[in-house]
């Protein structure tokens, strides 16, 4: 025979052991606190929100090192736009699934970092209010040009503009990258090495062969070719690029 | 001009009117806070003093959230529905607040600092207070109802004609429990009831008054709308019931008037079974007794509000069920046992007998509450289940 | 029930009440109405009405590539990215030969026995909450959901739309000392398990307001072709990943928990739910003693381009049977592409099971059915 009520009275327990281990037990309260500073100051309008602190709380536990949240752009060391990766291939405007990275190409092409000339992007924006964070356009993107932030703190006053990320907003620094995905981005950098050096292990060896068998060298460049062409046959149809005044209006309904 | 009387009735209602309010306004804070544990979260930690002089936010643990509350309940619009009873719609807040401030004076508080004849002043000695007591906290129905139906809201409407059928019901076995402690005491004075208990004589210690003292509890939360019975507000089913069209000031009355039916109701089960304000010390020191007296009424709310975080709700023929068949037979019960019992106790004083007549009374009340649930309840019971590979 | 013709013949009018419940209401779960009609507090007739958060997802998934769609399928059951995904997966990989590799494997099975559990506590929150318990036990539930979703997220990048898994395997592997925490969060959850039980299970108000409410018969539960543990609660021993296999779920031990009973009810509902949560962990535990390392992503070649084919994959998501259903053309993007969501169909029965009980039992019984609107929409 149970107690009267006994259920009742199990559930009290229950509920006063989560009210007192709430202030002992770190398990039990989850919740951090977000402790006001003395000399903090809430910004005035929404626009005077402290954009480098901002940034900086990639450090804090607020994101862990594995949040995605927006593209960015990388480039290495040096100033942005000398040393952007991105070639302006195209390659992730089309793949992302809702056709909200524009890009336009540019006219004339740029050495970068001792290798072959190549175009860089005129323009290249992404609508934030669109994208929905699925890093589809970082698997997708051959020069591992475009990777994802963990910058979460973007409220602006202005949701047409403000949240429509030029060029210029989206480029970080590979030192940025590694700094809020580090283990990530080291993955990243000795692939990029790695694919590297292979690279060269094969140039060497095709300069070797070179000396020795002429064709050799024409079959070896008719496969790149080949190779090269085969992905862009596999490229799937062209989408329409977005217009951004349409891109703009549409309501990231989830 | 009488100004003597004029001070009098300025120093004994005064008091009530600053003392419960800010209760109210304390408790509020005090049950986000509680409530907010017992769901592991932190609840109001911001708003303190803001702008000091050292430029921040002495935040205080949250302790300026109910002012916060109040600032913007204020500055709230007031939205009448078209298609309202615009009349009764603004009357509903005001008189579901007059009674349960009203009754406040009943509860036998005595501020030590004022004298004449005697050593204090107690608001209102009526020899009817208990009687008066249920005829007035009886108005809040018809306020709630009034909003329900003012409002033109379907959801205002269920709130209301639930609110109606659950308080009048819930209404027998509070009055049927309290009656247990005017038999014994021959009156229907708070203050003489209040003596009555004097010395740790509480009425909570015997096995009746334990019974009626849980009775009135229960009951005194379905009457005012607290969970598990708060149906009239059930806000998964009905939206929030009966002030589901009330905003700004308004539902901040409807709001002010439950709170301080809570703190009036809690004040009676003190007055009736919980000694009112005895405790240690109070010959000593006079004054001790409103502190005890407004300790006890805290705890009984901070029960209330442990209830709130645990417990889910009644249906609404359950709840009727309940009040009639399982409240009411048991609070009769109890009445013929208080009698028994009392009686026995009185001829035997000091002997083993009225220990004995002690434990059988509460084993009998226990049974008679098992079997009455049993019988409610006969074919709801946990279950056991299968496995397949 | 009152009968109408008496009472108006004794000269008073009389008519039910109809109310529109949703889309704006506390506990439709979403955008979702019931129009009710009332007959005091007694449901009389109900007409659930959805399609408020229409997003176009099939027809939108054909005119894209078929990896585009993946991150789409996160946002069908918002609570269970991983169950979705996989059975996405599934589908695809049948179009094309495809090895997965075993780490992939025991990956996507402790992932999806993982958003079970997500799904389940919180489904149990989510129902007392209905009942009015004012969300303390949804509180508990989400302190618990939080630790796993700290490890999604510590996995893929994101805590609720993960899009984690691929073709032929999963986006990246697990970072350092993952499945180290994942192990301390599945070993500590049986204990708070038991107090989740402890809170609920015997409850006397809860046992009396879902015993013997919403009832559901075997045999409509079959005819409406209900899945997941709505259909285990009215008695009928069904479960995918006993039925198809997929995966690995054979090299696993688990048990199945279903109903004694012929009819299930909202405590059936609210108690198989619970105890496939214990399962779950047991398979967890089974999973984290055999995975080991090695690759994470199969042969499949960057560019999906199937052949001629359909295929249908499916997967005992925690809300019932998800499938994918999809017709390849030989090109990048799918010709048909058709979504089997759990939720819905569970919800074609709502009616049945509401019809003579109280507007109160209406929102529990809802909320027993366990509906994402995201799902039921698409
Ligand atoms: S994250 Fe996804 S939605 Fe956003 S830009 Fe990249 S591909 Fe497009
Ligand atoms: S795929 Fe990479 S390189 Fe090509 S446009 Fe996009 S970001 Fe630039």
């Amino acid at each position: 025979m149970s107690l009267l009520g006994g259920g009742i009275f199990k559930g009290m327990a229950v509920t006063l052991r989560n009210f007192v281990g709430s202030y002992f037990d770190k398990e039990r309260l989850t919740t951090k606190e977000y402790a006001w500073r003395t000399d903090d100051k809430l910004p005035e309008r929404a626009g005077d929100y402290p954009k480098e602190e901002a940034e900086q709380l990639s450090d804090t536990t607020t994101v862990t090192h594995y949040s995605r949240n927006f593209p960015m752009l990388l480039h290495d060391e040096g100033e942005p736009m000398d040393t952007v990766r991105c070639v302006a291939c195209q390659i992730c405007e089309r793949e992302c699934p809702p056709q909200c990275i524009y890009i336009e190409k540019s006219k004339d092409k740029m050495e970068r970092g001792g290798n072959k000339a190549q175009f860089y992007p005129a323009t290249f924006d992404i609508d934030v209010s669109v994208c929905m964070s699925c890093q589809i356009c970082v698997e997708v993107c051959p020069f591992d040009a475009i990777v994802m932030n963990s910058q979460f703190e973007l409220s602006t006053p202005d949701r047409f503009g403000g949240l429509l990320l030029r060029r210029d907003d989206l480029l970080k620094s590979n030192d940025y990258y590694h700094k809020i995905h580090p283990e990530e981005a080291a993955a990243r950098d000795k692939r990029i090495a790695d694919e590297k050096a292979a690279k060269e292990a094969k140039k060497k060896a095709a300069e070797e062969a070179k000396k020795k068998a002429a064709e050799a060298k024409a079959k070896a460049e008719a496969e790149a070719k080949a190779k090269e062409e085969a992905e862009s046959a596999e490229k799937p149809a062209e989408a329409p690029a977005p217009t951004h005044t349409d891109a703009k209006k549409e309501d990231n309904g989830e | 001009m009488n100004w003597e009387l004029i001070g009098d009735i300025l120093l004994a209602t005064v008091p009530l009117l600053v003392i419960f309010p800010s209760m109210f306004a304390l408790t509020t804070w005090v049950e986000r806070k509680a409530l907010a544990r017992i769901q592991n979260r932190i609840g109001p930690n911001k708003v303190g003093v803001p702008l000091t002089p050292y430029g921040g936010n002495l935040s205080l643990f949250g302790l300026g959230q109910p002012a916060a509350d109040g600032i913007k309940m204020l500055f709230k619009e007031n939205i009448v529905p078209t298609g309202a009873d615009r009349l009764f719609h603004l009357l509903a807040p005001i008189l579901s607040l007059i009674p349960a401030m009203l009754v406040l004076c009943f509860l036998p508080l005595e501020f030590p600092w004022l004298n004449g004849e005697q050593n204090s002043v107690k608001a209102f000695m009526l020899d009817g207070a208990v009687i008066f007591f249920f005829a007035i906290t009886g108005l809040n129905t018809l306020a709630v109802f009034m909003a329900g139906w003012a409002s033109r809201n379907k959801y205002s409407l269920l709130g209301g004609m639930r609110a109606i059928a659950q308080m009048v019901s819930y209404e027998i076995p509070l009055v049927l429990s309290a009656v247990v402690v005017v038999m014994i005491v021959g009156s229907l004075n708070a203050a003489e009831i209040a003596e009555a208990q004097a010395g740790w004589n509480w009425y909570v210690f015997q096995p009746w008054g334990l019974a009626a003292f849980v009775i009135f509890f229960i009951a005194a939360l379905a009457e005012t709308n607290r969970s598990p019975f708060d149906l009239p507000e059930a806000e998964s089913e009905i939206i929030a019931g009966y002030f589901t069209e009330y905003s700004g000031f308004k539902f901040a009355l409807f709001f002010l008037g439950e709170y301080i039916a809570m703190f009036a109701i809690s004040g009676l089960a003190v007055t009736l079974f919980l000694g009112a304000g005895g405790g240690p010390g109070v010959e000593a020191l006079p004054w001790l007794k409103v502190i005890w007296f407004l300790a006890k009424v805290c705890i009984l709310i901070g029960v209330m509000i442990w209830l709130r975080g645990t417990l889910p709700r009644l249906r609404v023929d359950q709840l009727m069920g309940f009040a009639w068949k399982f409240l009411l037979p048991l609070s009769i019960l109890n009445i013929f046992i208080a009698g028994f019992a009392w009686h026995a106790k009185k001829a035997n004083e000091g002997t083993a007998v009225s220990v004995i007549v002690w434990v059988a009374a509460l084993i009998i009340l226990y049974a008679a509450a098992k079997g009455l649930d049993h019988v409610n309840r006969a074919k709801v019971k946990p279950r056991t289940y299968q496995y397949g590979e | 029930m009152p009968n109408y013709e008496l009472i108006q013949q004794d000269g008073l009018e009389t008519s039910l009440l109809e109310v529109s419940m949703g889309p704006h209401h506390p506990s439709t779960h979403g955008v979702f109405r019931m129009d009710v009609k009332l007959d005091g507090e007694t449901v009389v007739d109900l007409k659930p009405v959805f399609g408020y958060l229409h997003r176009n997802h099939e027809k939108l998934a054909e005119a894209m590539s078929y990896l585009a769609s993946m991150p789409f399928t996160d946002r069908l059951d918002y609570f269970n990215s991983m169950t979705n995904n996989w059975a996405y997966a599934l589908a695809a990989e049948q179009l094309i030969e495809i090895e997965i590799p075993e780490r992939a494997e025991y990956l996507r099975v402790i992932m999806s026995e993982l958003t079970r559990l997500v799904n389940h506590v919180s489904l149990v929150g989510f129902f007392v909450n209905d009942l009015g318990a004012l969300g303390t036990p949804l509180l508990y539930a989400f302190r618990e959901r939080e630790k796993i979703l700290d490890l999604f997220e510590q996995a893929s990048g994101a805590r609720m739309m993960c899009n984690y898994f691929r073709f032929g395997g999963l986006r990246c592997d697990v970072p350092e000392g993952w499945l180290d925490r994942t192990r301390e969060v599945v070993d500590r959850f049986p204990k708070f398990l038991d107090e989740y039980e402890k809170l609920l299970c015997e409850n006397e108000i809860i046992l009396s307001r879902t015993q013997g409410v919403g009832n559901l018969s075997k045999e409509l539960a079959i005819n409406a072709g209900i899945t997941g543990p709505m259909l285990r609660a009215s008695g009928v021993n069904y479960d995918i990943r006993k039925v198809d296999n997929y995966g690995i779920y054979d090299r696993f031990k688990f048990r199945v928990p279903y109903s004694k009973g012929k009819v299930g009810d909202c405590y059936d509902r609210f108690m198989v739910r619970m105890l496939e949560m214990r399962e779950s962990i047991e398979i967890l535990k089974q999973a984290l003693d055999g995975i080991e390392a090695g690759p994470i992503m199969g042969n499949a070649g960057k560019v999906f381009k199937p052949a001629k084919a359909e295929a249908y994959g499916r997967v005992e998501a925690p809300k019932g049977e998800l499938g994918f259903y999809l017709v390849a053309d030989g090109t990048t993007q799918p010709y048909r592409y058709r979504v089997r969501p759990p939720s819905f169909i569970n919800l074609t029965v709502l009616q049945d099971m509401c019809i003579g009980q109280q507007v109160a039992d209406a929102v529990i019984i809802l909320g027993s059915i366990d509906i994402v609107l995201g799902e039921v929409d698409r």
